[in-house]
């Protein structure tokens, strides 16, 4: 009966797709939708391939997975994955019905799924990954996803006793899934200590500052960033595993990064996030079969494609927007050091128009756990601050070292784009999110190629 | 004039910027003239509140307001005499909850809490993010903010605020909210409260002024920004309530 069912759901599924296409509708979620209401069961019943891939985590989701991607692919396996990032229970059936024959068997030697971390629940209750990357878990987007332990409340059902882990073994979060997984299916990676580590914590709130376990007070040898580094418990001992895979060398500056003292991989994107994505990237593969050479050469020519990084002109500046999600101060602060670390004069701005493109929230406390001190350099000569929450921006700068000679208050985006096109020829650094993006975008010259 | 705050685990209940309450308190009382010094309590110290003018404490996670829960047990009468000598005391977001008399967890674990309040909190599996617009007799403007709390309280006989326009109150939509008894004021409203209403920032103020027995001005310091942040947060937030 249930697999009647199924075979129902699966050739509806199939079938309304191409109605879609001819109607015009966008590839959607429908599809997936329409056969999970005739089938709830809909997952159990596909034929799955040999090895099923998760990722899942706050930040850098996206760029390991398609680094995954495209490591497995050069290994010469077929690999399904949902790029299109809709990463629920839906796409993830719409994924499979697109890429299943009519028997439902999954056409292809790895399924890859990026996942959503509050919902993974629902997906991995009818089938479970065979390998599962939980990257990092960090402040991200408070107003949908709730703090860092409830979302690690919501990944931990998720977890099946088969499934091997592997985990981000500097994240203290992240690293007490494996209290009570089998240790032997639990893997680790992790970046030793090199020159861009520090030994003080960096950033307004430390994470990182009490154990996950009983909350007692940590210790850190160093710190890569916000809470992510080697961390030790002095109340149960908790402390950083030593990892299978790990970065044992790292030169942001040169761009090099060494992988287990044996493979160098030459860096396209120069970000500290970027080095713990390709560990992520490198492990599952490594634990797939993927030899370390094809996935260095993959390493070796990858260009980033998730558009964080837009390049433009506006008048005599050149401009680059580093995407820098609301409501994650972890992506802030990571764009915000990069600026610091530049070493010609610049402009920056900083627009906070609409809090999410998702939901309406006139929330603005993230503000405050931003590190916006580290625009407080020589080089630093002008910061817009723009859109509707300018104010609360004003107002979260006049309590930095920032000199208010120094800041220009526009609400209106437009109206600072006119006056930006009108002066100056500086590199223009703009920081926003998905949700502001387009506002600054449509009235600039965009380049062509970019990365 | 001189005035001293106490924040009560900076580095545990600091979820939605918190520090930036008192940043932001600290310099309308230093235009006022008085000098301020803020003490933190940390997790590993031994309570204590003597000398604090003010006793503020912001939101944390569950399991870390569990901690706090731990570390306070038995130190409700050391903060009702805080109280009774007039201290002012603020407890935002989840931490409302530890000034009443229990919390208990989603699993059914009950935790005794500070009791100054005659509440008590029940944890659930559903978390309620929202904005909030909140009316109280004790200002003139509404309080804008937002909310993010897993839990329902029952028992406040005296809320903060009488009435939300918009979010969820103590246990229903739009009802009654926080808590108020004299100069003891709690909200399940998040993030910098204070930032975020200039006007209760002034009340907060004169409460302060009355128990150090200080004479203020009608006109109370206006500070750049904030009542431009607040202005459009109100009408932004206004724009959601039909
Ligand atoms: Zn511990």
């Amino acid at each position: 009966m249930g697999k009647l069912r199924f075979y129902i759901a699966l050739w509806a599924g199939k079938l309304c797709r191409p109605v879609l296409k001819l109607t015009r509708h966008k590839a959607t979620t429908f599809p997936g939708e329409l056969a999970l209401r005739l089938c709830p069961s809909f997952l159990q019943y596909v034929h799955m391939p040999e090895q099923v891939i998760a990722v899942t985590g706050s930040n850098g989701k996206t760029s390991s997975v398609e680094m995954i991607a495209a490591m497995l692919a050069a290994d010469g396996r077929q690999v399904v994955y949902n790029k299109e990032g809709s990463n629920q229970i839906e796409g993830v059936t719409a994924l499979l019905l697109y890429n299943c024959s009519l028997t439902g068997r999954v056409r292809g030697d790895v399924l890859l799924l990026e996942s959503d971390e509050r919902y993974a629940k629902f997906t991995f209750r009818w089938f479970h990954p065979t390998h599962y990357v939980i990257t990092n878990l960090y402040r991200d987007q408070l107003t949908r996803n709730g703090h860092q332990q409830w979302v690690y409340d919501a990944i931990l059902p998720s977890i099946h006793p088969e499934t091997t882990l592997i985990l981000n073994g500097d994240d203290p979060l992240v690293a007490s899934f494996a209290q009570g997984h089998d240790p032997e299916k639990v893997k680790w990676f992790g970046l030793e200590e090199n020159p861009s580590s520090t030994k003080e914590h960096q950033g307004i709130y430390d994470d990182g500052a009490r154990c996950p376990l009983c909350q007692g007070r940590m210790e850190y040898s160093c710190y890569h960033f916000a809470h992510i580094g080697h961390y030790r418990c002095t109340v149960c001992g908790y402390s950083r595993p030593a990892p299978d895979f790990a970065g044992t060398a790292l030169d942001l500056e040169q761009g090099q990064l060494t992988i287990n003292g044996q493979t160098q991989i030459h860096l396209a994107f120069r970000s500290i996030y970027n080095i713990y994505n390709i560990l992520a990237a490198w492990s599952v593969c490594s634990l797939a079969g993927v030899s370390p050479q094809t996935m260095a050469q993959v390493l070796n020519n990858y260009m980033l494609k998730n558009g964080r990084i837009v390049r433009f002109t506006l008048g005599a500046h050149r401009g680059a927007l580093l995407i820098s999600k609301h409501e994650n101060s972890v992506a802030y602060d990571t764009n915000l050091g990069y600026i610091q670390s530049l070493d010609e004069p610049c402009e920056v701005m900083i627009i906070v128009d609409a809090v999410s493109r998702r939901y309406f929230t006139g929330e603005t406390s993230w503000l405050w756990d931003i590190d916006f001190d580290r625009l407080n350099a020589p080089h630093v000569r002008r910061i817009w601050l723009c859109g509707t929450y300018e104010n609360d921006l004003a107002l979260r700068f006049d309590y930095t070292q920032v000199s208010p000679d120094r800041l220009q208050f526009r609400q209106s985006i437009p109206q600072a784009v006119e006056e930006l096109k009108a002066s100056g020829d500086l590199p223009l650094y703009v920081m926003t999110c998905f949700s502001d993006r387009d506002k600054l975008l449509n009235l600039v010259q965009l380049e062509q190629g970019g990365d | 004039m001189e005035l001293t705050i106490l924040h009560l685990y900076p580095d545990i209940m600091n979820l939605y910027g918190e520090y930036a309450n008192l940043a932001v308190l600290r310099r309308h009382l230093q235009a006022l003239g008085a000098s301020v010094t803020v003490r933190a309590l940390h997790g590993d110290d031994r309570p204590s509140f003597e000398g604090a003018d003010l006793i503020y404490m912001g939101a944390g996670m569950e399991r870390m307001q569990k901690f706090v829960l731990e570390r306070l047990s038995g130190q409700g009468d050391a903060l009702r005499q805080a109280a009774d000598r007039g201290a002012v005391i603020l407890f935002t977001g989840s931490a409302m909850e530890i000034l009443g008399r229990s919390v208990t967890d989603a699993a059914g674990r009950e935790y005794p809490a500070l009791g100054l309040g005659d509440y008590t909190t029940r944890e659930t599996d559903q978390r309620n993010p929202g904005d909030v617009i909140a009316q109280t007799e004790l200002l003139p403007t509404p309080v804008v903010g937002f909310m993010n709390k897993c839990s329902l309280t029952q028992g406040v006989k005296t809320p903060l605020f009488s009435r939300l326009l918009l979010g969820l109150g103590n246990e229903s939509q739009l009802g009654p909210e926080g808590y108020v008894d004299g100069n003891i004021f709690a909200t399940h409203i998040t993030g910098p409260v204070l930032v975020k209403n200039p006007a209760f920032i002034d009340l907060v103020i004169r409460r302060l002024a009355g128990a150090k027995g200080w004479d203020l001005p009608e006109q109370l310091p206006v500070l750049p920004h904030e009542q431009d942040a607040y202005a459009v947060t109100l009408r932004e937030l206004r724009a959601r309530v039909k």
